[in-house]
């Protein structure tokens, strides 16, 4: 149940949360039984908000035609790393059309 | 025969015809500036030429004071203005009201009246921008492949986002067919199944007009329509292409396009890091003080030597039983003393007896004393009358009435002879 309240915020939402009960834990004006229940809200959003940033899984794709009237599909492509170049042997439209 | 007019005549109707002329009273010129002098009053006068005829221009202060540009001896330009006819002179020149740069002057103006035209309309409204995600998971990019633009926004989206996905939709960025490919490429990215958070749809910097597709109606129109939140990104230093406006962000290079719409996953990570430091260490602060309060708390007396506690009850209980005790024992001598305090009844009685007895004899004294017996015993008599009614005035007899007098040794049966009201006893009657 908790677990879907949060699924449905989103990152932003949840980053901000986090932050909220940081602070509120750093002020220490709770008691200790909510500041323990507040650690675990805490802590679970800290790991939701981790698996939402590794969620993406490095991918560099791009669209390429098929046949007129049908919709492009998409290619993977490799580049070099650092400068962003792509890898010369890939042979790719420059546009859809 | 042609009539004869004077030379004012003919110049006043050659005025008239010219300044009245809409074609010659609004119009562009192109040209190529000569002569030029900038006048010590502000005016500007010149000559635009091309390869077979002249134009004497003149440029006044209040007009060109809103020049965004130099004009230079030799420049191209279009000039805007109308003609008029100096009639002293015999000449006609032209009195510009505005001028751009050619080339682009008239690229310019298809610009400024395409601006006019979506701003009816509203498409640049501020409030129609949406908010970029925050931390977007599929990057789109519109860009010519083999660009240096699609190789900027990788390297700056990838060193800030190291295992983002990015999906190029290839378009060119010029030429004549650059803004359909644009348009086609945008569109094709807002297709759902490609599950992109934001678009960065631009090109490096370029002349003018290499940056004309992103002032195309349709390109523009592309950008309002995207239900992706889009970003443009034409590498620009002086004039923003209509996409920028039309866009949700624009960043003045492709490479800031991509630091616009990634976060630096590692700031990110090292701030829930933080986070989680601060409010681990916060809550530990709040148990090692529950536990020192504990600690304190369990070190009184009572909790070192719990029995401690009921030898003082103990104590305590005997106290008060001593204090009953004491109690109860004053309590029962008081009692004593008052039963002690009590006196012999039977004498009270007796006593008692007494003073009734004597009280008794002299009201029966008393009584016999005020007896009317006693009166009449004294030579008192009491009058009655035949119905044993006592008569105490003379009103309650009649003459010849029967009445019946009591003496101390019988009774008189007498006649009223008369009733003498009035006289009292011991008074003599007249």
């Amino acid at each position: 149940m908790e677990k879907k309240q949060i699924e449905k915020k989103n990152f932003e939402d949840a980053l901000f949360k986090l932050e909220e009960i940081a602070s509120k834990l750093e002020s220490g004006e709770m008691g200790l039984e909510e500041s323990i229940t507040n650690y675990e809200k805490g802590m679970e959003l800290a790991k939701y908000c981790r698996e939402k940033l590794d969620e993406a899984e490095r991918k560099i794709e791009i669209l390429q035609k098929t046949k007129k009237g049908e919709k492009p599909v998409k290619k993977e492509i490799t580049i070099k790393d650092d400068t962003g170049e792509l890898d010369e042997n890939e042979e790719i439209q420059g546009s859809l059309l | 025969m042609n009539k004869t007019v004077t030379v004012s005549e003919i110049s006043r109707l050659i005025k008239s015809a010219v300044e009245n002329n809409p074609l010659l009273s609004s119009v562009y010129v192109r040209g190529e500036v000569s002569n030029i002098t900038y006048h010590s009053t502000g005016h500007i006068y010149l000559t635009l030429k091309d390869n077979e005829a002249v134009l004497s221009c003149a440029f006044f202060r209040n007009s060109n004071k809103s020049l965004n540009f130099k004009i230079r001896e030799g420049m191209n330009i279009i000039a805007f203005g109308s003609i008029t006819v100096y009639e002293k002179r015999g000449s006609y020149q032209m009195i510009i009201s505005s001028a751009t740069p050619d080339g682009i002057g008239e690229l310019q103006l298809k610009i400024e009246e395409l601006k006019k035209k979506l701003s009816a309309e509203e498409i640049f409204n501020a409030d129609r921008k949406r908010p970029l995600p925050f931390l977007p998971c599929r990057l789109g990019v519109v860009t010519s492949p083999t660009g240096a633009a699609f190789r900027d926004i990788l390297k700056v989206a990838l060193r800030r986002y190291p295992n983002i996905e990015i999906l190029l939709a290839p378009a060119k960025v010029q030429g004549d067919d650059a803004a359909a490919t644009i348009v086609k490429a945008i569109e094709e990215l807002n297709r759902k199944e490609w599950k992109i958070d934001v678009i960065i749809a631009g090109r490096g910097g370029g002349s003018f007009e290499d940056l004309m597709p992103f002032n195309e109606e349709s390109v523009v129109r592309a950008f309002f329509e995207s239900r992706v939140p889009i970003i443009s990104a034409v590498g620009h230093q002086i004039d923003h292409p209509l996409s920028d406006d039309a866009a949700d962000a624009f960043a003045p290079t492709p490479s800031a396009a991509a630091e616009i719409a990634l976060p630096v996953k590692s700031e990110i990570e090292e701030k829930i890091s933080l986070l989680e430091k601060t409010g681990f260490s916060s809550l530990e602060k709040q148990i090692e003080e529950a536990k020192y309060r504990i600690n304190n708390i369990s070190s009184r007396r009572v909790f070192q030597n719990p029995l401690e506690l009921v030898y003082m009850r103990d104590m305590e209980l005997e106290d008060m039983k001593n204090k009953m005790l004491i109690n109860l024992r004053s309590k029962i001598a008081v009692l004593k003393q008052q039963y002690n305090d009590i006196p012999d009844i039977s004498k009270l009685f007796e006593l008692q007896f007494k003073e009734r007895k004597h009280r008794f004899v002299s009201a029966v004294q008393s009584l016999d004393q005020l007896s009317p017996l006693k009166v009449i015993a004294r030579g008192y008599a009491a009058v009655f009358d035949e119905n044993r009614n006592l008569i105490k005035t003379t009103d309650q007899t009649g003459i010849n009435s029967r009445i019946n007098v009591y003496l101390s040794d019988g009774m008189l049966k007498c006649n009223v002879l008369n009733a003498e009201k009035g006289v009292t006893f011991g008074k003599k009657t007249d």
